[in-house]
């Protein structure tokens, strides 16, 4: 497979500008995140310990293995909700290694708010268990929560996709054979009580861990009987009379260690067959992905660029080079994995459309993991394009690419736009994973675009209604259409909603994809077949 | 979480900081590229480490492990993990010999109530008779040797159970 | 000629008697505790009979069983090894009366020479120089009074054994009474015996000692000198033959006293007497071993004899044809005593259990040993495990054989003496031969190991956790991409 040459000029002003803006960018997400990580009220990281506990990221840290990655996910979620209140949606999850097992990691954050769960901390749950049951990935629960958010409880427990679907979640999982182990560090109450006990193995330390249906506030109030914490559902109680918890330890360190010990009797389970090549660092320095991505969300790039950093020895087999040349598609390996990359260069045209549906199902034929890269501001709009068919086009990558048999992993590296969106594997999708670039804006139109199309449709009304047109009227509207959609269009917001698994550093990229790509080889490949394709 | 080895009495920290292309060891402050085929724990084995060669043979015992290295031998202290995080700050009910001996004596008897230092039993050890005495309050729970018999160093040798107020 | 020999021994010992039986085409017996049962000794013999006991030791004490299985086995003649009954005269006499050969000197030997009073005096009447003493012939207190009067330093041990046990330096009269009666209590346990004894200490002494081998019939030999003066707690750890910077003309005049003491006795078969040589040149006579040393393979080296051999044929009712002309004294010999033990913890004896062992090999190098794989090493027996002998034409050349085949030696699952072994064939003083009992204390602090350097204490602790089960699972079984990837947050 012959290296991209690069036509990328390292000296130029443009790659400067761009270089720098990149960085500060990068920088900017680097401090929101260690913000909502670590940022926490003092009283709030002295309560913890006093009662001997350790910081969540501390038994993270201790749980997994020594020299190993560890994905985050979501690590911004909720970062735009709640003025700010619940970082990270007060919870962490991601792929790690544990005693050798790729295992799906969610931990309570007892240090916002006690651990209690807000609406997005069940949707990261929930989209955690999900990743668990999409890639059969056994999950290791570090239970410490107080519990549903009450204030806010309608957006947290009714719904199709709210608390229960957790507990659904976790018996889905483990009717697929997916192991689970809970580590009992603190509360688990009411609904979070499930978790441990919908855990195959759960681990409970002595004098904080405790698990009850209800707090001895709760019971007190229904019943009148007084109970403490620990007779209510403290470590001996449950391991030595309910049975709800398997292993006393006598510390957070304990626990820990007994968990590690309990993930190491795991099974290996084989993974999907799939093509694997020794591994090779990208010819190109990932670095200057920093001067290749524009500055300004119109401005377009050669996504080959990008390609030739995140790929083994910057190396592509590229399909069809010389047709639909607006959507680059080809074979490359990453981590070793082959893989099929299909990426925008422009908006998509008839031929590019074709081209995509045809190469997705090259893929599912050769059972070739797929990466979307996005940079799409929507299929070809306009008389001609629809004569041509560009809605039944567009309909066949869509198609081809809903019904995929082989894992889907998208990359939000620019903009995306209208249909192009859901062409190029969005997160109504199903991609196994969806990280975004900083830089990146999500919308139905572009900001601008939208503010045009809004002034446009201001003047039509006062027109139909014969009123005079006042420029400034006209002004407002696209001013205030503009402000609205980008704040709504930024990449801080669809990951405070969860429309991604994360905002990565773009120099990120590459490990992400090799993490997520291990992964979901623990997954067998969907079933083969499309429906039917409109010709 | 480092791995804790003690060796002529200091502990020290052994961590995997990396892989590929070598395993990368931190021993406390000193970095290690570590080459070898690994052996199972089987003797003798060649492990290089910064480009030097040893030739290594291992085994172990209890809490220890014996190593032979280029002509001397070491005893290492070594737990896993969940049996060191088990013992990390937690006063025992188990009363265990320091050290190979002979009981002597008992001086407590099942069910007795003991303040911390009182003698439990005394031993002979290197032709010296040491009393073993309680290392807290608690109650006799039961009594693992007899006088005359002879103990290995790690021998359980009285269980005691907390004071029930 | 012997038909059947039962060992009333265990461990190396055993294992070296069985070595010579087989040699000769002699069938062996051996005898052993339920403790032992998986022993080399009994593995090697063509017999094996259990013997009952409490404790392991005391089954080796049991004179009735001992005769027992003799008879069980229909052997003729008992070799009572060393340690153990030995040195026991009313056993001796018990293994003739029961019409068995005792492969050792004659009880009233043993008698004589067992009780260091009447050993002295029967010295003393042949001629032999001996320091000051006293034996307790009464109360303790009687003798504590008596042994003051010789004047300090004072060596106290048992009246009834030897071998270091119960043995200490009083350098004053007030700790005079309590470590009596230590001694006493010590001496009643291991020699059924609580009379002690004290002797003037001699400052600065070396240990000589001469091995020689009569036919009882007045014919004695011997097979020249060793020096055991490296000793630590006073129990011999390193052996040599000839003695380091000892003249010739001093030497003869101390094998002829030998030779004499034990002509005089009409001593049969094989014997050491053993001296103390004083800086000055004076020595004096210390006691008579009647039975086969610990480092008799240093004198096997330098004669080329058999000791064992030779106890065999003369107990088996050859005459004993060997001359003084015809034993020479040739190269040097070294003999280290593999303890299980912990040196830098005042050699506190150690327990495990033998997980690997490759002895060392080679020319002018030996190794013996009553150790396989598997075997627990246990406080229920001397913490001695293995002997490694060595000879080289110099003495020199031995001590560098010695050091090589220290370092060649990989005994692993119990604590031992090895490497502390190895310091002291490294030491100056020591390979000047510049030796005294106090050797091993005085140079204490020389025979530390030296602090490791961070490169070799990261060496061993490497070696170490790479060889559990647990930290090598962590570092070789990681999936990839992850242990390429290597340590990474996002």
């Amino acid at each position: 497979m012959a290296r991209i040459q690069s036509s990328l000029n390292p000296g130029s002003a443009e790659f400067r500008r761009n270089y720098l803006a990149s960085q500060a960018r990068v920088a900017h997400f680097h401090a929101q995140q260690d913000a909502a990580r670590h940022v926490r009220p003092a009283r709030d990281v002295e309560r913890l310990a006093k009662q001997g506990k350790l910081l969540p990221r501390e038994r993270l840290e201790r749980l997994l293995d020594p020299g190993t990655p560890f994905l985050e996910l979501s690590s911004l979620a909720a970062n735009m909700a709640y003025g700010g209140e619940s970082p990270g949606a007060s919870s962490i999850t991601g792929i790690g290694v544990v005693s050798g097992r790729e295992v799906m990691l969610h931990a309570d954050d007892s240090s916002i708010k006690g651990g209690a769960w807000y609406p997005h901390t069940i949707k990261k749950i929930v989209r955690c268990l999900d990743i668990a049951l999409e890639n059969r990935l056994p999950v290791v629960h570090l239970c410490d929560s107080a519990g549903g958010f009450l204030p806010l409880q309608s957006a947290l427990f009714p719904d199709k996709q709210m608390a229960g679907r957790i507990f659904r979640n976790q018996s889905l999982l483990s009717k697929l054979g997916v192991k689970q182990l809970s580590l009992v560090f603190g509360h688990c109450t009411a609904g979070g009580a499930y978790i441990p006990a919908l855990s195959d193995y759960a681990v409970i330390v002595r004098g904080t861990g405790a698990v009850f249906l209800a707090g001895p506030p709760l019971v007190k109030a229904a019943t009148g009987e007084i109970v403490t914490v620990d007779e209510l559902g403290g470590c001996d109680l449950h391991t030595q009379i309910s049975g709800s918890c398997d292993y006393p330890a006598a510390s957070e360190v304990e626990a820990l260690a007994i968990g590690r010990e309990i993930v190491a009797q795991w099974e290996r389970t084989p993974k999907t067959p799939c093509q694997r090549d020794a591994v090779e660092a990208p010819y190109y320095d990932p670095d200057e992905l920093h001067g290749i991505i524009p500055d300004d969300i119109k401005r377009g790039f050669d996504m080959r660029e990008v390609i030739a950093r995140l790929v083994d020895g910057s190396r592509f087999h590229e399909y069809q080079p010389a047709y639909g040349t607006t959507l680059v598609c080809g074979y490359a390996n990453l981590w070793g994995y082959k893989i099929g990359i299909l990426a925008n260069n422009g908006v998509l045209f008839n031929d590019s459309a074709l081209k995509g549906a045809h190469f997705i199902e090259l893929c599912n034929q050769n059972g070739t993991p797929l990466v979307f890269l996005q940079n799409i501001t929507g299929y070809m709009v306009g008389r001609e394009y629809e004569a041509r068919g560009i809605t039944k086009d567009g309909a066949k990558m869509i198609m081809a690419q809903s019904c995929s048999r082989v894992p889907k992993f998208t990359v939000m590296c620019h903009g995306s736009f209208g249909a192009g969106n859901y062409g190029m594997c969005g997160r109504a999708f199903d991609a196994r994973f969806l990280f975004s670039w900083p830089n990146h804006q999500i919308g139905v139109m572009g900001g601008e675009q939208a503010a045009r199309t809004l002034a446009e449709v201001k003047t039509r009304q006062l027109e139909r209604e014969g009123l005079a047109l006042d420029p400034s009227l006209i002004e407002g509207v696209y001013q205030d259409t503009l402000k609205a959609y980008q704040e709504q269009l930024s990449a801080y917001y669809a990951t405070s909603e969860l429309w991604d698994d994360g905002i990565i550093d773009p120099l990120d990229t590459r490990n992400a994809l090799g993490v997520t790509l291990s992964a979901a080889q623990n997954a067998p490949l969907g079933d083969e077949g499309y429906g039917v394709f409109r010709f | 979480m480092p791995t804790l080895l003690t060796l002529d009495g200091t502990t020290s920290e052994v961590d995997i900081i990396g892989r590929r292309p070598q395993l990368n060891l931190r021993v406390d402050d000193l970095h290690c590229r570590v080459e070898e085929l690994p052996s199972g724990g089987a003797s003798p084995c060649d492990i290089t480490i910064n480009g030097q060669r040893h030739r290594v043979w291992r085994a172990r015992e209890g809490d220890r492990i014996h190593v032979h290295l280029d002509g001397r031998s070491y005893s290492v202290g070594y737990q896993e993990a969940v049996r060191a995080a088990a013992q990390s700050g937690h006063a025992s009910n188990e009363i265990r010999a320091e050290m190979p001996g002979m009981v002597v004596e008992l001086r407590a008897a099942l069910g007795d109530d003991v303040a911390a230092g009182d003698p439990l039993l005394v031993i002979e050890s290197m032709k010296m008779q040491i009393t073993v005495t309680a290392p807290r309050a608690g109650v006799i729970e039961s009594i693992h040797v007899e006088p005359n018999t002879s103990f290995q160093k790690g021998t359980l040798l009285v269980l005691l159970r907390a004071v029930v107020e | 000629m012997l038909k059947n020999v039962l060992i009333a021994n265990r461990g190396e010992i055993a294992c070296r008697i069985i070595r010579t039986l087989k040699e000769m085409g002699i069938a062996s017996t051996a005898v052993y505790h339920f403790a032992d049962r998986g022993a080399p000794h009994v593995a090697a013999a063509d017999h094996a009979i259990e013997l009952t006991a409490l404790v392991p030791t005391a089954a080796y004490l049991d004179t009735a069983q001992l005769l027992a299985a003799a008879r069980t086995a229909g052997a003729d003649a008992i070799h009572p090894g060393y340690g153990f009954l030995a040195e026991n005269a009313v056993f001796a006499a018990a293994v003739e009366a029961a019409g068995l050969v005792f492969i050792g000197p004659q009880p009233e030997v043993i008698r004589l020479m067992g009780d260091k009073i009447l050993a002295r005096e029967f010295a003393v009447a042949q001629g032999l120089p001996v320091a000051p003493s006293c034996q307790q012939d009464g109360t303790l207190a009687e003798f504590v009074a008596q042994a003051s009067a010789i004047g300090f330093p004072l060596l106290i041990k048992a009246a009834a054994g030897g071998g270091g046990k119960g043995m200490s330096i009083v350098r004053s009269a007030e700790e005079l009474p309590a470590r009596a009666s230590t001694a006493s209590s010590e001496a009643l346990r291991y020699f059924a015996d609580g009379r002690v004894y004290a002797e003037r200490y001699i400052e600065r002494p070396r240990h000589i000692e001469v091995q020689i081998f009569g036919d009882g019939q007045g014919h004695v030999v011997h097979l020249f000198e060793r020096e055991c003066s490296v000793q630590r707690r006073f129990q011999k750890i390193i052996e040599e033959s000839p003695a380091p910077n000892l003249p010739v003309a001093l030497r003869d005049r101390i094998c002829a006293a030998a030779v004499q003491l034990a002509a005089a006795a009409g001593y049969r078969n094989a014997g050491t007497v053993e001296f103390i040589l004083a800086p000055d040149g004076e020595f004096y006579f210390l006691e008579m071993n009647t039975r086969l040393q610990v480092e008799h393979p240093v004198t096997e080296f330098v004669t080329g004899l058999d000791l064992v051999e030779l106890q065999l044929r003369l107990a088996g009712g050859e005459a004993c044809t060997l001359q003084q002309r015809d034993i020479a004294q040739t190269g040097h010999a070294f003999e280290c005593r593999i303890c299980a033990e912990q040196p830098e913890h005042d050699f506190r004896p150690a327990t495990g259990r033998v997980a690997i062992l490759e002895p060392p090999q080679g020319p002018g190098v030996r190794f013996d040993g009553g150790l396989r794989v598997g075997l627990p090493v246990t406080a229920a027996f001397d913490s001695m495990l293995a002997k490694l002998i060595t000879h080289a034409p110099t003495r020199a050349e031995s001590a560098a054989r010695m050091r090589a085949a220290l370092a060649e030696l990989v005994l692993l699952g119990v604590d031992h003496n090895v490497d502390y072994l190895g310091r002291i064939f490294a030491h100056p003083e020591f390979l000047a031969g510049r030796l005294h009992t106090g050797f091993v204390v005085e140079q204490a602090e020389q025979l530390v190991a030296e602090p490791l350097t961070p490169a070799v204490r990261a060496a061993v602790l490497l070696a170490a956790v790479l060889g559990t089960d647990e930290f090598s699972r962590l570092a070789y079984e990681c999936p990839e991409p992850h242990a390429s990837i290597g340590h990474w947050r996002n």
